[in-house]
């Protein structure tokens, strides 16, 4: 790896680092989810100071250019980051609309209740 | 006597809603009814709070599945035996509920079907419904002649299930999904009239992301889901 390189990475993932804990300060960002991104950049991180460690895994996997490997890795890693999104959007869809369904249920009921309420009222009234 | 819920989902059928509804009322006072307004831009909510109809409101549009789903599960929970999706639109002739309350004696599922004892036209439309059949019979081995029909009954641990979890929308690969869970289905001729009011859902485009949509997920999906315990009565 190339020493600007190097310079890049760690320049990114410091401020990757930082703009995280902005957000999580402001309260933008769950703890739990701002895991994965503290993680991120701390992995960039150790592969821009220590670029040994992702040489040994270029020579590990044939791959002709240790930056090369530095894309397969953050790629894999997004794909898995996009896969979960796409769970956490399933499934709060689903929560979304089981909301809307036991809403309508509950006016619905309600609804109900006040009608005969009411006829109640009118008949003691009548009486 | 079975009770038996109709379902209408309805959405932006105000030209149509009260004539499909008040013919039921008056025509048919053994079934009860529930509108399904599902976050309607017109007047179908103004026109189910004037005139008394028994309705759901969606606060937000959710589309046809949730809509339907959030119809089972007030049938469920008010204890119906059956229930069965109707169109709010007049294309369904409610005198053909009978014929499917009696054909349900052997059956989970019952399809108003359009092609029991008529011919399929050949027309692009169909070509999509041949698509699906094909699909359903390489997986589960059933023939059914009108997969896409709109018009379909559901049995009391069909609706449990359908009520119960996601992924549930009254479309085909559900149908092959109950299948496989051991829900039985029959069919039963049907005639529809057209459309007399408002507009299909479906163009062309969408018809043809739909069935695609449905051939994958019958052909290839399917086969990872967890099976629905679909308990008969009987069998206890």
């Amino acid at each position: 790896m190339t020493l600007t390189l190097r310079i890049v990475l760690i320049v990114a993932s410091v401020l990757v680092v930082l703009y995280t804990i902005r957000k999580i300060r402001k309260s933008q960002l769950n703890i739990d989810d701002s895991v994965f991104w503290i993680g991120f950049s701390l992995m960039l991180l150790i592969m821009s100071i220590f670029p040994q460690i992702v040489e040994f895994f270029t020579r590990l996997l044939g791959i002709a250019s240790p930056v090369n490997f530095v894309f397969l890795f953050v790629i894999f890693l997004i794909l898995i980051k996009l896969f979960k999104l796409a769970i956490d959007l399933s499934i709060t869809k689903h929560r979304l609309n089981h909301l809307i369904q036991r809403i309508a249920i509950l006016n619905h009921d309600v609804d109900e209740n006040t009608m005969n309420r009411l006829n109640e009222l009118n008949d003691k009234v009548k009486k | 006597m079975k009770r038996v819920l109709i379902i209408i989902p309805a959405y932006n059928e105000e030209e149509s809603i009260e004539r499909v509804v008040d013919d039921l009322i008056e025509n048919y006072p053994q079934y009860d009814y529930l509108v399904i307004n599902d976050g309607s831009k017109d007047k179908t909510l103004e026109i189910c709070r004037k005139k008394g109809y028994n309705h759901l409101n969606m606060p937000i549009n959710v589309g046809l599945a949730d809509g339907v789903q959030a119809g089972l599960m007030y049938a469920y929970e008010n204890k119906y035996d059956y229930a069965i999706q109707f169109d709010g639109d007049g294309q369904h002739d409610p005198s053909y509920i009978e014929t499917m309350v009696d054909a349900m004696d052997e059956c989970d599922i019952c399809i108003g079907s359009r092609f029991v004892d008529k011919k399929k036209p050949f027309t692009s439309r169909m070509l999509g419904s041949n698509l699906i059949q094909l699909a359903l019979l390489l997986t589960v081995h059933k023939r059914v002649k009108d997969p896409t029909s709109g018009m379909r009954m559901f049995s009391r641990p069909v609706i449990k299930a359908m009520a119960g979890t996601s992924d549930y929308g009254p479309e085909p690969d559900t149908l092959a999904h109950l299948i496989r869970s051991g829900a039985r289905v029959k069919e039963v001729q049907v005639e529809m009239r057209d459309r007399t009011a408002g507009q299909s859902y479906l163009n062309l485009g969408r018809s043809i992301k739909y069935m695609f949509h449905m051939f994958f997920s019958i052909l290839f999906v399917q086969w990872f889901r967890k099976k629905a315990k679909i308990r008969r009565e009987e069998q206890k």
